[in-house]
């Protein structure tokens, strides 16, 4: 492995540490001020507007409420697993960031296993979630945690499958790798099916509407974080941001071509940045939107969309993909087959979900105001 | 999956049209000129004195008690050397603007037009820090007409 | 956690219920009501609405108001349909003094009533939406359209929520010259409004998953708990007052009334939604029929003495029946003003509506129900 500027190796790690540190932070400060942006937007309505210029300062006058705020605890809340599990959600989010690849040859390490690391490392949070609901020795964060967890692990194996089967196109897990294959075309192309069930998948794992339930306000207020306050609270908070971008940037590579595509090797390297800056904020954007736009799903709702629909498409999908790859067929017609099996998919998807709330079902009729009255 | 769409597709427009949001204090709507806000009194300009005589028809028809009137003989009336025709005037007067609910029935009733809303901004902006401050006395009450801060009303 | 299990000796479970408890403080606020449910699991056994936190007795209040006075607080009973409220109280106190309103007025009132439907229901399409967990965004959709008709009632009246506009006989004052044109300006952007809400919600698959099959209340149920109103009339029963005992000139105009076949959630949205376009057609009807003239009778006393007598005045309101029954001994107060709210009935069903659905769906039940708990406790 080379070091960076060839430091010593510990060294090395830590200035990468501090990298991803300081750049995550800045980050996510600035992505919970585009969303309120976006989202007021969307509304038609300004966003913040006062703190600083264009309220762009609005991040940072919410830090600094949180950390003034003061820090109760609930008396018989257990101290240690009280104290640990924000961190057990907040660290593991920001380890994702090691093998996100930013431009052709810039990810912090770029791992031959990096797909499965950041599976790996994104699902350690669920335990984080499960100590904060029962540290905090209240019967509704209990309840909000329990569903956060089942909403996590339904949604995980879905997701898990999604990448697996473009994995399976791509022949290899090593992100840059993968990155690379899509010079001429993007992953969604051939993929279409495993990038939608990786966009749900997403927003589930990170608990935004539509499957914002253990965080829905109007229910469980507050769901396993409701004992928290200040800046224990705020971690929690930033590690939903954190994954977000995260999750953004990991779409972006593995689907749409991150750095690569349209033209990326040739053009270098501030090409390949604006190319991976633009599409993770499409598809931040495309999150925000659906933000704005759904209610809420009911917990069993959630569920049964996942297990019913979701975990059987994707096994179809993975079987159908290597169906097609163990032939060994020329690559445009292999590529043409998966093409087409994966948009089939994603038509059944939709008629799945189409057929599941649309039974016909009497509309009001009009009754018109000169019929005698009954 | 229409309908999902159809939703992300009313977001979107919504999206590309112009935000509503009217950032006050800086910017202040065009109030209508028949806006209702707190009663105010009014200063008859050529005798130099309200045009309120204190004849407490307001203080009995309004619904919420909010107004305490006491009148006096009028030192600057015909009789006695000045140039009013008023016999009476308006002594001290009270309306507590934390009581009123702008009804306009004090208005109404009133027989010499002495009485009306304000209908400015100002007479919208009262937030004080004790409820005891919105109290208001003769003096404040006749001021925002004395300065000629009102617009004129259309009284049916 | 907690210990809800208590095995007796018998080594069986008994099995107790929990019981949750939805304060008077609603996150997702519809007035200061609280509800104890009864859970197994998540499946609602039994609910209690406790209500009277709004208690400000208008009803005895209104006895010690005469019949100009009292209008005001009418206005604060019902204060998402204010001009449906003040109908009710100045039709009564004309009818028992035996008042004939002109022609103009009457048709203003009709005008300004299916307005304030308009906006009620719009009031209604974003506390629900919010309640159902759009974020938000029908809400600020709901407020943004609410405001261009608020503008209109601000312009006639002077205020924007509590007008205190009508007046026994007519109106209190002539409206603003341009009306008419400023009508169909607030009708252009309603029907903007409404397209917008509609094509947010309604064909939306979640919140067809979420509101199809919630909050069912049959036939039967509606009629025995007296309900009126959309929460009727999504039950399938045919019933408005605008059409069975019509007031003010609505045998003269056309209008359809939407009627429900399954009592459920989504019915009384879609049946709301439908409302507001009729609405809409009530009152471009009307603009075509107004004449100048004028707003009250040419012989009104000064001093409004009513003979003695009662009456029951019923109107449609935006959420039901709001009915005003009056008993007067003589004298310019009433002697009993009894306000029959149609919130009242109406949430008197909501046990019907949750038992046996989750906690969330009873939720949304008393969102659907278009609850304004002024009226409720008055």
């Amino acid at each position: 492995m080379s070091t960076l500027f060839g430091l010593p190796v510990a060294l090395d790690a830590l200035i990468r540490v501090l990298i991803i540190v300081g750049v995550m932070t800045v980050v996510v400060m600035g992505l919970i001020y585009i969303e309120r942006k976006v989202l007021a937007r969307f509304q038609q309505r300004l966003g913040p507007t006062r703190t600083g210029p264009m309220g762009l300062l609005q991040s940072v006058a919410d830090a600094l409420k949180l950390v003034a705020k003061e820090d109760v605890r609930p008396t018989n809340a257990d101290p240690w697993v009280f104290e640990l599990a924000p961190f057990l959600v907040f660290v593991p989010t920001f380890l994702g960031f090691v093998v996100v690849p930013f431009a052709l040859a810039w990810s912090v390490r770029d791992l031959d296993l990096g797909l499965f690391y950041i599976l790996a490392v994104s699902s350690v949070n669920i335990i984080g979630w499960v100590m904060a609901g029962w540290a905090s020795d209240n019967r509704y964060a209990m309840l909000g945690a329990l569903r956060a967890v089942a909403q996590s692990i339904s949604y995980e194996l879905p997701l898990v499958m999604a990448l697996i089967a473009v994995a399976m196109v791509a022949d290899s897990l090593n992100i840059s790798e993968i990155v690379r294959g899509q010079a001429v075309v993007p992953n969604i192309v051939w993929q279409p099916l495993p990038f939608l069930m990786f966009f749900i998948c997403m927003l589930a794992e990170m608990n935004r509407p539509p499957f914002d339930i253990p965080v829905g306000e109007s229910e469980v207020v507050g769901g396993p974080y409701v004992e928290y306050s200040g800046i224990r609270w705020s971690m929690f908070f930033l590690a939903e941001y954190a994954s977000m971008f995260i999750m953004a940037l990991l779409g972006a590579a593995v689907f749409l071509g991150g750095s690569a595509w349209p033209l990326g090797e040739q053009l270098g390297l501030p090409w390949q940045i604006l190319l991976t800056v633009v599409k993770a904020g499409a598809i931040i954007f495309v999150v925000i939107w659906t933000r704005a736009s759904f209610p809420r799903l009911r917990i069993d709702q959630l569920m049964s969309f996942s297990w019913k629909l979701l975990l059987p498409v994707s096994f179809a999908q993975i079987m159908v993909n290597g169906l097609i790859l163990v032939y060994d067929l020329p690559y445009g017609m292999s590529h043409t087959l998966l093409a087409v099996c994966s948009a089939a998919g994603v038509l059944f998807v939709a008629s799945a979900i189409n057929r599941s709330v649309t039974r016909p079902r009497p509309r009001p009729v009009l009754i018109s105001r000169s019929e005698a009255a009954r | 999956m229409k309908g999902i769409l159809k939703s992300m597709a009313t977001t979107l427009s919504t999206f590309a049209r112009k935000p509503v949001t009217r950032e006050y204090p800086e910017t202040h709507k065009e109030l209508p000129e028949r806006d209702r806000a707190f009663p105010v009194l009014l200063w008859d300009k050529e005798v130099h004195e309200p045009f309120c005589t204190g004849c407490h028809a307001c203080e009995r028809a309004c619904p919420v008690e909010c107004m305490t009137v006491l009148m006096k003989d009028n030192p600057a009336h015909k009789s006695v050397g000045g140039e009013s025709s008023r016999r009476k005037i308006i002594d001290k007067f009270w309306i507590d603007y934390g009581r009123c609910m702008r009804c306009n029935i004090c208005v109404e009733v009133c027989n010499f037009d002495a009485i009306t809303m304000n209908n400015t901004w100002e007479g919208h902006e009262k937030s004080v820090y004790d409820r005891a401050d919105l109290v208001q006395d003769l003096p404040m009450l006749l001021s925002e007409h004395r300065n000629g801060e009102l617009k004129p009303w259309v009284n049916e | 956690m907690t210990n809800a299990l208590q095995p007796n000796s018998n080594h069986e479970f008994e099995v107790q219920d929990i019981m949750i408890n939805m304060g008077p403080q609603h996150p997702a606020t519809h007035g200061v009501f609280r509800m104890v449910l009864a859970v197994d699991g998540e499946i609602v056994r039994d609910l209690i609405p406790h209500i009277g936190y709004m208690h400000r007795g208008a009803e005895k209040l209104s006895e010690t108001m005469d019949f100009r006075q009292g209008i005001g607080f009418m206005d604060r009973t019902e204060y998402l349909a204010q001009f449906n409220a003040e109908l009710a109280y100045v039709m009564a106190v004309e009818k028992l003094m035996d008042i004939e309103v002109p022609e103009r007025a009457q048709w203003i009132r009709m005008i300004l009533c299916e307005l304030n439907r308009l906006s009620s229901h719009f009031m209604f399409t974003g506390a629900f939406g919010a309640d159902a967990g759009v974020f938000g965004t029908s809400f600020i959709y709901a407020f943004r359209w609410r405001e261009e008709i608020l503008d209109l009632f601000e312009e006639i009246t002077g205020d924007r929520l509590m007008y205190a506009y009508f007046r026994p006989g007519g109106l209190a004052w002539e409206v603003t010259d341009n009306f008419v044109e400023r009508v169909h300006q607030v009708l252009a952007l309603s029907r903007q409004g409404i397209k917008d809400v509609d094509g947010l919600v309604t064909n939306n698959e979640i919140f067809k998953a979420r509101t199809q099959g919630v909050g069912v209340l049959t036939k039967e149920q509606a009629i025995d708990w007296g309900t009126t109103g959309p929460v009727l009339r999504a039950s399938g029963v045919a019933m408005d007052v605008r059409r069975d005992e019509p007031y003010l000139f609505y045998d003269q105009v056309e209008f359809d009334i939407p009627v429900g076949q399954n009592g459920d959630v989504y019915d009384r949205w879609c049946l709301r939604i439908e409302e507001m376009r009729q609405s809409v057609r009530i009152v471009e009807q009307c603009l075509t029929k107004l004449q100048p003239g004028p707003i009250q009778p040419e012989r009104m006393p000064r001093m409004l003495r009513t003979p003695p007598g009662e009456v029951y005045i019923r109107t449609e309101a935006p959420r039901g029946e709001f009915g005003i029954y009056m008993v007067s001994k003589g004298g310019n107060r009433p002697h009993r003003l009894k306000v029959r709210s149609s919130c009242f009935a109406n949430l008197q069903s909501l046990r019907d509506m949750s038992i046996g659905q989750y906690v969330a769906d009873a939720v949304l039940a008393l969102g659907s129900m278009d609850i304004v708990l002024c009226e409720v406790d008055r």
